[in-house]
Order: C-alpha cells, then sequence, then structure tokens
C-alpha cells in the first residue's frame, strides 16, 4: 500500500494524523463507476441531444443543456471512476470500520464495532455483473450508514458474517 | 411478578347538551345554524365516542402493553415495555371535569414513517397515574421510592420536595429544577406569531359579532376621522392595534399553556426522569427516561440575541422533534440565563459544558462563508439580468439583485461568529447556525460514528468538517471548517477510543518544523 502514503494525510499542523484505511478497493470498481455515469448523466445526454437534434425552434436554448451535459458526462466518465479508485479506501478491525470515500469532497468515517445495527451485503445489476458487492453498515443515526462499494463479492459476503457475529455478541440496544 | 390489570376506556365529555339553550339568541336559521352545527358536532362526537368505547379494551402485561380497538376495523396495537420511552399524560378541560386524562405512549415509533402513537384516550386519572408509574419505573410498584442515585451531585442542586402540590400523587421525591416565572411571557409574545394570532383573532370576532347583528363597519368607522388622518396613519393604526392584539392573544396563550410549569427530576429504582407539567385547562406532563438523554441542546433566534431569548431542547433517543407538542422541550422560550443554570442542573457536569469557552474557527472559515456568499450573490444577479434581458423583470429589480450581496456577506459573518466548538468533561460542545445559533452538548460516548469532511476548497483552506453522529435528536451534529490539523484532535477527543487505532505521527509537520 506504497501509494496511499504518497497522498496527502488530512492532517496539517496537528502532532497526529488519521492514517488512510488499509484496503483498496477492486481495480474493476472503476467500471462500476463508469457504469453508472453512463446511467445518469449520460442517458439525460443523449435525451438532451435527440431533442437538439429534432426540434430546431428550441436549438438556442438546448444547446446550453447540451454541453453542460457533456461536460458533466465525461468528466464522470473519464475522471470520476480514476479518481474515486485512487481515494476510496476502506479497513475492518475488531474494534471498528473505517472508510474513506469521495473525489471532490472526501469522507472519513469511522463507527465503532459497538455502536453497529445492522450490515448488509448489497449487490446491484452492474455490480452482479462485475463480481463486486456494496458492504453497508448502519448505526442507530438517522445520518447514514456507512458505504464501502466495490468490494469483491466473497470478500463483502465474509465481512457481513463476521460483523454480524461480532454484533449479536455486543450487549445493549447500540444507541 | 405478573401485573395484568384489564380496565375499561371511559368516554370523554361532549359539549352537545352546553350548546342548546345557552344564548338567548332570535331563533332565526342564519343566527343558528352554528349552534346547530356544534350540536350535531357534540351528539355525533358523542355516539362515536361511545362506540370507541365500548369497543376498546387494553391491557398491562410483564412485557407488553396491548390495545384493541375499532368498530368496523378492528385494530390491534402492542408496544414492548422495554421499548417505552416517554408517557405522557394530558387532559383537555372536558378531561379535567369528569377527572379523566389522555395517556400517550411513546416507544420510539418513526412519525415520518407514518406510525401514529399510542393513545389510550380517556382514561381515569388515578388509572394514568398508576399506569405512568408501572410502565417508566417497572419495579418500582408498592415499594419504598428510594433517592436519586447515580448522579454524582444529586443532592444539594434544585429544592428537594417531597409530596408536590398534586397531593393525590402520594409521596414522591422530586428535585425541582425550574418553575414558570411571569417575566418569561415577554420572550413569547414578540414574534411574527402575534400577526397571525391577531388576524385570526379579529376575524373570528368581526364574525361572531356580525352574528349577534352588530355593525362591525360602522363601529370602526365611528371611532376616528380616517379621511382626515390618511392613508399612512390608517395602516400605521391598523398595524398597531392588531399587532397589540396578537401580542395581548399570545401572553394569554402563554400563560395558559404553561400555568403551574415545573421541570423536576423525579427518581425510579431504574434512574431518573425529567418531568415537566404545565396547563392551566389543558396539563400536560410529559417524563423523559434520563437513561436515553445523550446532551441538551440551547438555541438562541438570531433576531432576539440581544434580548437572550432561548429554546432549551434535550438531545435524547426516542422522542419526535416534529411533533407539535414538543416533547424534548424542557422549559418554555426563555431567558438564556435560565436556560444555563437548568443546563448545570440537568447535565450534573461541572464545569457545565454551556459555560466553557469554545475554540474559535480560524480566520479561513469566515473567508469560505465569504466566497460562497459571494457566489450566491453573483447567480442571484446573474439570474436577475437574465430575466430583465428577457422582459421578464423590470430594469429596477437589479439593483434589488445587488443588494442581496452585502445581505449574504453580513449573513456569511454572523454564521461564522456562531461557530465554536470544545470538549468539556463527558460531554463535546458544538456551536453553530446562522437564523438560530444552537449550542448542542453531546455525550462523548454517544457518539456512534465520527466522519470527517473535506471538499476540495476546504483542503485548499486548510479546513475540515468533523460530524458527530449519534442515535439521539437530529441524529447528527457537526463542525464546519475546524482547522484541519486541529479537526483530528477534535475528532478523536470526541469519540474517545474510536480513532485512536487510526492515527499515526504526523510526520510531515515533523519534517517541515
Amino acid at each position: 500500500m506504497a501509494s496511499a502514503e504518497q497522498r496527502r494525510p488530512p492532517s496539517g499542523t496537528g502532532a497526529l494524523r488519521l492514517r488512510p484505511p488499509g484496503n483498496r478497493i477492486e481495480r474493476k470498481a472503476v467500471w462500476w463507476w463508469i457504469a453508472q455515469a453512463v446511467v445518469m448523466p449520460g442517458s439525460l445526454l443523449a435525451a438532451v441531444s435527440v431533442g437538439y437534434l429534432l426540434w430546431e425552434a428550441a436549438r438556442p436554448w438546448l444547446i446550453v443543456a447540451v454541453v453542460v451535459l457533456a461536460v458533466l458526462t465525461s468528466v464522470s466518465l473519464f475522471v470520476e471512476p480514476f479518481w474515486r479508485y485512487a481515494v476510496h479506501r476502506w479497513e475492518v478491525t475488531d474494534e471498528a470500520v473505517y472508510a474513506l470515500t469521495g473525489w471532490l469532497v472526501r469522507e472519513w468515517r469511522v463507527a465503532p464495532i459497538s455502536r453497529i445495527q445492522t450490515v448488509d451485503a448489497v449487490r446491484g445489476p452492474v455490480e452482479q455483473m462485475l463480481g463486486l458487492a456494496t458492504l453497508r453498515v448502519t448505526t442507530a443515526s438517522s445520518r447514514g450508514p456507512i458505504n464501502i462499494g466495490g468490494l469483491d463479492r466473497d470478500v463483502a459476503a465474509a465481512i457481513a458474517e463476521r460483523l454480524t457475529a461480532v454484533t449479536q455478541r455486543t450487549p445493549g440496544d447500540a444507541t | 411478578m405478573i401485573w395484568v390489570d384489564v380496565v375499561q376506556a371511559v368516554v370523554s365529555l361532549t359539549p352537545a347538551a352546553l350548546a342548546t339553550g345557552v344564548f338567548g339568541v332570535e331563533a332565526s336559521l342564519g343566527s343558528l345554524w352554528p349552534m346547530i352545527a356544534v350540536a350535531a358536532f357534540g351528539t355525533v362526537g358523542a355516539i362515536a365516542d361511545a362506540l370507541r368505547w365500548a369497543f376498546t379494551r387494553y391491557r398491562v402485561t410483564d412485557a407488553y402493553v396491548e390495545r384493541r380497538t375499532g368498530v368496523f376495523v378492528r385494530q390491534y396495537r402492542s408496544v414492548r415495555r422495554d421499548r417505552i420511552r416517554s408517557v405522557d399524560a394530558t387532559a383537555k378541560l372536558r378531561h379535567r371535569l369528569a377527572g379523566l386524562r389522555v395517556v400517550t405512549i411513546g416507544a420510539g415509533q418513526q412519525h415520518n414513517a407514518g406510525e401514529s402513537a399510542f393513545v389510550l384516550d380517556a382514561i381515569l386519572r388515578t388509572d394514568a397515574w398508576r399506569l405512568q408509574e408501572e410502565l417508566l419505573r417497572p419495579r418500582a410498584a408498592g415499594s419504598a421510592v428510594p433517592a436519586p442515585s447515580g448522579r454524582p451531585d444529586g443532592s444539594g442542586v434544585g429544592d428537594r420536595v417531597t409530596g408536590t402540590s398534586d397531593g393525590a400523587r402520594g409521596t414522591e421525591d422530586a428535585q425541582v429544577f425550574a418553575r414558570l416565572r411571569p417575566s418569561w411571557v415577554l420572550y413569547n409574545v414578540f414574534n411574527s406569531w402575534a400577526y397571525i394570532m391577531a388576524i385570526g383573532l379579529l376575524w373570528g370576532g368581526f364574525w361572531l359579532l356580525s352574528t349577534f347583528g352588530v355593525d362591525v363597519g360602522g363601529f370602526l368607522d365611528g371611532l376616528a376621522d380616517w379621511e382626515a388622518l390618511g392613508w399612512g396613519w390608517t395602516i400605521g393604526i391598523g398595524v398597531l392595534v392588531t399587532g397589540a392584539v396578537g401580542v395581548i392573544g399570545l401572553a394569554v396563550n402563554f400563560f395558559t399553556e404553561n400555568w403551574n410549569f415545573e421541570l423536576a427530576r423525579v427518581s425510579g429504582e431504574d434512574g431518573t426522569q425529567l418531568r415537566t407539567r404545565k396547563g392551566l385547562f389543558t396539563t400536560r406532563e410529559v417524563n423523559r427516561d434520563e437513561r436515553r438523554m445523550r446532551g441538551l441542546q440551547i438555541s438562541e433566534p438570531l433576531l432576539w440575541r440581544w434580548m437572550g431569548m432561548a429554546d432549551t431542547n434535550v438531545v435524547t433517543t426516542g422522542l419526535s422533534l416534529w411533533s407539535m407538542s414538543e416533547p424534548t422541550a424542557i422549559l418554555p422560550r426563555g431567558p438564556i440565563g435560565v436556560a444555563r443554570s437548568v443546563a448545570v442542573d440537568v447535565l450534573g457536569s461541572r464545569p457545565s459544558p454551556f459555560d466553557v469557552p469554545l475554540v474559535r474557527h480560524p480566520a479561513a472559515a469566515l473567508r469560505r462563508r465569504l466566497c460562497w456568499a459571494t457566489v450566491g450573490g453573483a447567480a442571484l444577479v446573474a439570474v436577475v439580468v437574465w430575466l430583465v434581458i428577457t422582459d421578464v423583470l423590470p430594469a429596477w429589480t437589479v439593483w434589488l439583485g445587488a443588494a442581496g450581496w452585502p445581505v449574504a456577506l453580513l449573513g456569511a459573518v454572523v454564521a461564522y461568529r456562531a461557530l465554536g466548538h470544545a470538549v468539556a468533561g463527558p460531554y463535546v460542545v458544538l456551536r453553530s447556525g446562522l437564523i438560530s445559533r444552537s449550542t448542542v452538548a453531546l455525550q462523548r460516548s454517544a457518539v456512534s460514528t465520527i466522519a470527517l469532511r473535506q471538499s476540495l476548497l476546504q483542503r485548499r483552506l486548510g479546513l475540515m468538517t468533523v460530524s458527530a453522529m449519534t442515535a439521539a435528536g437530529w441524529g447528527g451534529y457537526q463542525a464546519s471548517d475546524v482547522d484541519a490539523g486541529e479537526a483530528v484532535e477534535f475528532a478523536t477527543a470526541a469519540a474517545p477510543g474510536l480513532l485512536e487505532p487510526f492515527l499515526v505521527p504526523n510526520r510531515l509537520s515533523a519534517e517541515r518544523s
């Protein structure tokens, strides 16, 4: 994990810094994000382009939308997946689940295992094809779970099983 | 010990009998139809209540509270007793006349998921109290109530009262933290609701007087020579009078709602509860289990900060923040001084988290806010200019749009000045907010997830946003734009033991110095 050390840590002047999580995600995840980019800004771009070609009266307006969507699509096709792959890291220890996600906005999330409410390994259609899975770890907070996308299917299942076993041993209602 | 009690629900009184014949108005259909409507509503309501009463049963067993109800659609509802987080007893005037209470059992149901509360309407007052005691302190029934335990400063704070004004309640042990002070009314009458209230009152009055045949318009015309005064004065007087009516209305409302307000800690074998009681006609009692409390939040609205207005809410699991009855509010809106002193008593931590000096955020946080205010202002102007060019808006609106920029800059400064964070004993303190500056003290042990966020702009400015997620209150509280160097330390302190395994010495800073 030498490349992990090359990137700037989330700390400037303090004596301690947060090290990035230990594991990278699967290389195949890049395809997963590309597929997502094709679905979301991509299909919208296609629709608007068709509109531009067929509806002449609206061309002065639609050209703006076409250009903006073209830029968005190319960024999320050719920049975002590779940037995300360079950033995303994850780690599950006996005490905590730790994930680093994002590209323009990075987020480091740490949840103690004692506070975990549910653990799921989720697979969407594209992830199914690529043999990937997303590990979703929720706590009692309503402010969103920890999502670790782009894991190998078997790895995610194994972690989910291990975490479920650990959380069942932990007493209390985890609030 | 199995405690099975089957009690029948009792019909609430109806105003049907009252409505007819009391008012000696001429029996024209026009003036009488409201009465007929009221009487009809009352009769229908009485029949419905009678049916509901006949078909409703509830039962408290060892593990569950159960209720069966419904005439045409049978409904069964059960709540596990260890999930019960609050038991409220409320009473409208008609309930009080009949010695009844409405008991609402809160069990952390999700209101946004369409789950309704477990309501028992209406049961005998003594049964309501017994239910409260039984459900909130499972093993205390029948045994002597011990002194509060587990609080380091349990004694010595507040006055200890044995057997409060409500003598029928029997012997009890309560620490009273706050009682209604009449001066608090000042904090509750000067707001925009005054006008809404006044319009409602005036319209109602106008309608009522018209029914009785009073010529309101002519009466107002005769009061002053409006034509001589001119439009400006007329409107001015109108606004003032309406405002005055609204203020008086809100004052009366405040006193009827908060009459005999009392905040106290009552003890049980399984820990303690924070209890508020209030109300003149409609009494309302809320018990909050202190084992579920995770902190306290004091918010100060921007426009009234000069007079030290503050709202005090507990941060707790299982109480709805969206409920109109505000079960998390432990004080009526009042002076910040009272809120702070109550916070000391409630949190029982010294120094009080609300008195510790907060760490200011770096100047870069102000720069980020000014930057976004400028971008927002520019976007607004751009949209307005575009609309002016396309002849949707007149040209002078551009200046109105441009005036938004200094306002946004001012807002940025205010928002920056509100920022602050600290760690005080077992609590982490976070302060932020533009319209309402809210300071929250959250138990460090209640933090269930720590998130650090950094956008590209924040990275350039050397800032980070630290969020502490929790199961209670709003689910998460954040300190925006902490100095990036300090953020990791603060996050580590905010959730003890969570981040330590992932910390390493900062070689970069060592090399630099």
